[in-house]
């Protein structure tokens, strides 16, 4: 039943500020990943799926729980991770983005205060086309490298 | 007649078991770690919450090493969740022969009290240890880690540090036995700490 009210939240308030690329990107499966107590940033992953006919662009993210909250990426060079800030994360046509660990991500930095397990980060997605939503995501203790779920390829 | 045309059937069956076995390998095994020669590794004494660590004392252990710092949002806490859920699926028996060290790549930032309180959200049994800039590096060089502090892009982030994401896998005589890449699952950090702690 908790849980289950959770989902209606989670439905309910993830808004659309107003129409466009906010309302046809359908924001799946978030959450923050529970960071230890002293770390000054964490991540936020999810799926972005485009149920429009047209490219959407997700060009800024905004949190009230860290003080800088910017779009990355992680380049895999030759072992070397290599985390780079990207300017945007393309949402193609009936397509989707997927924001996962060791990839795309959400970045929460410099955090105001420790995020606690089950807690609810409100995170707003701002698109290119200048529409934006906000997205209530959860704080999830990760138990394994493919926790909560695992992609595959669509 | 039956009789033999059952043996008959009973030999095909046990020739497809065995050819089965033989031919069908289902990918199980843990993942080839060492693809290029290891590199040389070895010894370290560097500083903990609780004093100085020397991976030559630990009495017997195989160690984990892992090269990091606390800052790192995503590839770090990937691998600890993925070594303590690695860790998780062996006895007691097999997890006291285990130590766990977290290296520390940004000694500027992390203290020893930080990197404790760091690593112990994840498993009270990791160590973080960190050094002075060149002990680090030193020892970095050992073990083919690459690490770079790059500078932030905007106005007020902090730097981030690009670095490699292998696990090492070293002995009790502190000879380097494996890596492991990062992204290995907690079922194979298992094989491979079990693979590792049971040859001689
Ligand atoms: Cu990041």
């Amino acid at each position: 039943m908790k849980r289950l009210s959770f989902l209606f939240a989670a439905l309910s308030l993830s808004t659309a500020a107003f129409a466009g690329a906010a309302d046809d990107v359908v924001v799946h499966e978030p959450y923050v990943r529970l960071a230890p107590p002293n770390a000054q940033a964490t991540g936020a992953f999810m799926v972005l799926r485009n149920t429009g006919s047209k490219d959407a662009k997700l060009v800024k993210a905004d949190n009230p729980a860290s003080r800088l909250t910017e779009l990355h990426t992680h380049i895999n060079d030759k072992g070397v991770m290599r985390m780079r800030q990207v300017p945007a994360i393309d949402v193609p046509a009936k397509g989707e983005a997927v924001l996962q660990p060791g990839g795309l991500h959400v970045m929460l930095i410099d955090m105001k205060a420790p995020l606690s397990e089950g807690q609810v980060v409100p995170i707003t997605l701002t698109f290119d086309d200048g529409s934006s939503k906000q997205v209530d995501v959860k704080v999830v203790k990760m138990m394994s490298a493919a926790m909560p779920m695992k992609h595959g390829q669509h | 007649m039956s009789e033999r045309l059952l043996i008959i059937v009973v030999a095909v069956l046990a020739s497809l078991v065995i050819g089965l076995g033989l031919f069908w390998h289902p990918d199980t095994a843990p993942t080839p770690v060492a693809v290029s020669p290891l590199p040389p590794g070895g010894d370290f004494t560097l500083q903990s919450a609780d004093g100085p660590v020397t991976l030559g004392n630990s009495r017997g252990k195989l160690s984990l090493l892992y090269f990091g710092y606390t800052y790192c949002p995503d590839i770090c806490p990937t691998t600890l969740t993925a070594l303590t859920a690695g860790m998780v699926l062996l006895t007691p028996e097999e997890r006291a022969r285990l130590a766990v060290f977290f290296i520390s790549v940004d000694p500027q930032r992390d203290t020893v009290d930080h990197l404790k309180t760091y690593v112990e959200f994840f498993d009270p049994g990791i160590v973080g240890v960190t050094g002075n800039p060149a002990e680090i590096a030193e020892l970095a060089t050992r073990y083919g880690v690459f690490y770079k502090a790059q500078p932030a892009e905007m106005a007020g982030a902090a730097y981030v540090v690009d670095h490699s994401a292998e696990t090492f896998i070293v002995g009790p005589d502190t000879r380097l036995l494996a890596r492991m890449a990062h992204g290995t699952p907690p079922d194979q950090v298992a094989a491979l700490i079990r693979q590792y702690l049971n040859q001689p």
